[in-house]
């Protein structure tokens, strides 16, 4: 095997498969890169047992300079050692080849290593995915949707099937749920096109969060196509596979309270300035509480612990309803659910001290919901 | 196997090669009896008598009398002592085992160079080519094994198959003084039936671990899938895997230190010129000096080897108080040493070899803060 590529964008292209390589993989192999060189182009392969990534870089592609000179194909591994290699290298391009069976030379300029490399015929295969049923999801909305939900994804492998987003299709509408039993976050959207589809499916959270990494923002459309027990997402010249948990995702729909006796509308922004500075102190403490009262049309964040001290503060809100309210929680999951609305402005909906609570956007607010379950508190 | 959404495919088994593993049988102690035959059909331990070092010292070797009564290796001398009073103990003469070790080794060498040791008393050989041209390793080891009996009076064990694990395991089916052949085709039911303690590599705790899993023999090993194995046992777990299938791709390392590192050509036209001569010491220079670099080393003394159109040859070498440490002063010193030798010219061969190595060693030099 031999090329030779422009820097830069090899490099990018690199660090897209680098996202599915594992330092820690107790598969030696998987820790590389698979590197495959034939006329089309270059094709660069990175997985763990969650996720694969393919992509290639084509002949065709003018801004690559790539020239093949010798098909052929080799792992190089570590994946970071290689790619440090390539971001250090003195020259705009540089020079892969494969020399005696694994020894893989790359060299740009005056500067030359000799790096050894592994057999690619050990490297594993993926399953074929039949992509006759593909449809198309907007990019931007997918990224959104993923980052507006994942923060609800449970960290915690007790429960394997909560540590990914469900997402349903159906009727003309692409409904996502991630929840880890203490919090909980849906987003709903029409996607033009899906109308004939049905499908009702749990991906990783931690797949889809680094999806949205390797997903640029200027990409209009993605494909997708779902085999059995895996999702294949597919640009123009990428491939992004990942596993699909099985099981059945708890039915969410009954958790959404349908009415409130307290409704507070206020800029996101102004609450999580306040919730983040109630914070400093709770994280401190043993107990990582603050108290949210709304008593005598004012609004307060309160925060005490005992070992560390007090904080107090009113909240300017722009319109309350409602009956008087005293509720708990963690500042942790307001200020993460707050983050997803950026600065527009949210409606909390209360209905007692000790039932969930919800933020809406106080417009459009039957497709965006943040719910958080309360902390009791016995005195 | 299926990883999480990767399928990797079954690895497969090489058996183009021809691997010998020789494994002397208690060699220290066979060595001393060859020395003393008085001590023959005796117990002999070597190890110092705990008489002597006041219940200390452990036992390097029993012989196979001694192991009668419960006397292996590594055990405390004292321990052995107590096991068989009438062991007669010899304190170990390592030069002695190195001569022996030394003229084996040359043994070895008529047939092959690609040779590991791995100890004194033990090494494995490739011999899917070797320097007789034989098809049969099993011809070969037979050889080696009456050579060794005939010229060192020893007697060894020999495992044969087509790579090193199996070799070795197969050295020790037949022990002592004999010989044990693994053919591709009786890999599969020899390693099915062994215990899971012959497996070489498989430690005393990994043992128990084994035992704790359900695994016995080789077929239990065999039933588990990879991810099972990677999952109690790591990286062995994965070399295990392979293992039990008859899988090990493992060269036979020659990791002897050179003592010295030369490179000759003869040439299809003798060389008649000065320049040809100096432009083929040059390319000689570079070659050196490379191979030397690989090897991580150094040395001060060069040899030159010339040989003339009728055959003559001349070796002339010089040693310096410093390291040659550039192919360009390496290429120097060989154009003066030709310079003061040179008789006429139409040279046939020429070799340089630079001999004295030592390692280069690696030191950050500290300031002087303190002097």
């Amino acid at each position: 095997m031999k090329f030779t590529v422009n820097r830069a964008i090899f490099l990018k292209k690199l660090k897209d498969v680098q996202l599915a390589v594992s330092s820690r993989a107790t598969i030696p192999i998987l820790t590389g890169i698979k590197l495959i060189a034939d006329s089309e182009g270059i094709k660069m392969t990175g997985s763990n047992s969650d996720i694969s990534i393919e992509t290639i870089l084509t002949v065709s592609n003018e801004a690559a300079e790539l020239t093949i000179d010798a098909p052929g194909e080799v792992v190089l591994q570590p994946a970071r050692f290689f790619s440090d290699i390539v971001n250090k290298l003195p020259d705009e391009t540089f020079t892969v080849e494969v020399k005696n069976g694994v020894q893989t030379s790359i060299t740009s300029a005056s500067s030359a290593f000799v790096i050894n490399g592994l057999d690619a015929v050990n490297y594993p295969r993926l399953p074929e995915i039949d992509t006759k049923d593909a449809f198309t999801l907007p990019v931007n909305l997918l990224k959104k949707i993923i980052k507006q939900t994942v923060i609800a994804v449970s960290t915690h492998e007790s429960r394997p099937i909560l540590t990914g987003i469900h997402f349903i299709i159906k009727d003309g509408k692409l409904k996502a749920v991630a929840t880890d039993s203490h919090r909980l976050s849906q987003r709903v959207i029409p996607i033009e096109g899906t109308e004939n589809l049905s499908y009702d499916l749990v991906i990783p959270g931690k797949s889809l969060q680094e999806l949205t990494r390797l997903l640029d923002d200027s990409l209009d459309e993605i494909e997708v196509s779902v085999a059995e027990n895996q999702i294949l997402f597919k640009t123009e010249d990428t491939y992004f596979y990942s596993r699909l948990l099985e099981g059945n995702y708890p039915d969410t729909n009954r958790l959404i309270p349908e009415s409130s006796s307290t409704q507070l509308t206020l800029e996101a922004s102004t609450l999580l300035g306040a919730v983040e500075r109630a914070s400093l102190l709770s994280h401190e403490g043993k107990n990582n509480v603050v108290k949210l009262t709304v008593k005598d049309n004012s609004v307060e964040i309160t925060g005490n612990s005992p070992e560390v001290g007090r904080v107090n503060e009113q909240v300017t809100f722009n319109d309350l309803k409602g009956e008087d309210m005293e509720i708990s929680f963690n500042p942790d999951y307001l200020k993460a659910a707050l983050t997803t609305f950026g600065s527009i402005e949210v409606t909390l909906k209360l209905i007692s001290t000790l039932r969930p609570f919800v933020l809406v956007p106080s417009e459009n607010n039957d497709e965006f919901i943040q719910l958080i379950t309360p902390i009791r508190t016995s005195s | 196997m299926r990883y999480g959404i990767l399928i990797f495919d079954e690895p497969e088994r090489n058996i183009s090669r021809k691997i010998i593993h020789i494994d002397m049988d208690a060699f220290y102690a066979s060595v001393e009896i060859r020395e003393n035959p008085s001590l023959s059909d005796k117990p002999v331990v070597i190890a110092k008598h705990p008489k002597d070092t006041g219940g200390r010292g452990v036992v390097t070797t029993a012989n196979y009398e001694a192991r009668k009564y419960g006397i292996h290796s590594a055990m405390s001398a004292q321990k052995a002592f107590e096991l068989c009073p009438k062991a007669l103990f010899v304190p170990p003469n390592f030069e002695l085992y190195k001569e022996a070790s030394r003229k084996m080794h040359q043994i070895f060498q008529r047939y092959t160079d690609k040779i590991q040791p791995l100890s004194l008393d033990e090494a494995y050989l490739d011999v899917t080519t070797n320097h007789i041209n034989h098809k049969s390793a099993t011809i070969i080891a037979e050889r080696i094994r009456k050579e060794i009996y005939t010229e060192l009076n020893l007697t060894c064990s020999a495992g044969v198959s087509y790579n090193k694990f199996l070799a070795k395991i197969a050295s020790d089916f037949n022990k002592p003084n004999g010989i044990t052949v693994i053919p591709p085709d009786k890999a599969h039911d020899f390693l099915m039936k062994l215990p899971i303690e012959k497996y070489h590599g498989v430690g005393e705790k990994s043992v128990e671990k084994m035992h704790g899993i359900g695994i016995y023999t080789g077929q239990d090993l065999y039933s588990k899938d990879e991810l099972e194995l990677v999952e109690h046992f790591g990286k062995m777990g994965h070399s295990l895997y392979r293992k039990v299938r008859g899988i090990d791709n493992s060269e036979v390392k020659n990791n002897r230190e050179p003592k010295s590192v030369g490179k000759e050509s003869t040439f299809s036209h003798n060389l008649v010129s000065e320049n040809e001569v100096i432009g083929a010491l040059r390319e000689l220079s570079v070659k050196v000096m490379k191979n030397l670099n690989k090897k991580q080393k150094h040395g001060k003394t060069v040899v030159l080897k010339i040989r003339y159109e009728d055959f003559q040859t001349y070796t002339r070498r010089r040693t310096f108080p410093d390291f040659i440490d550039s192919e360009e002063m390496l290429f120097q010193i060989a154009v003066s040493i030709w310079e003061e030798e040179s008789q006429d010219l139409s040279i046939r061969l020429l070799g340089i070899t630079v001999t004295g190595l030592d390692s280069i060693v690696f030191e950050n030099i500290p300031l002087p803060l303190w002097e």
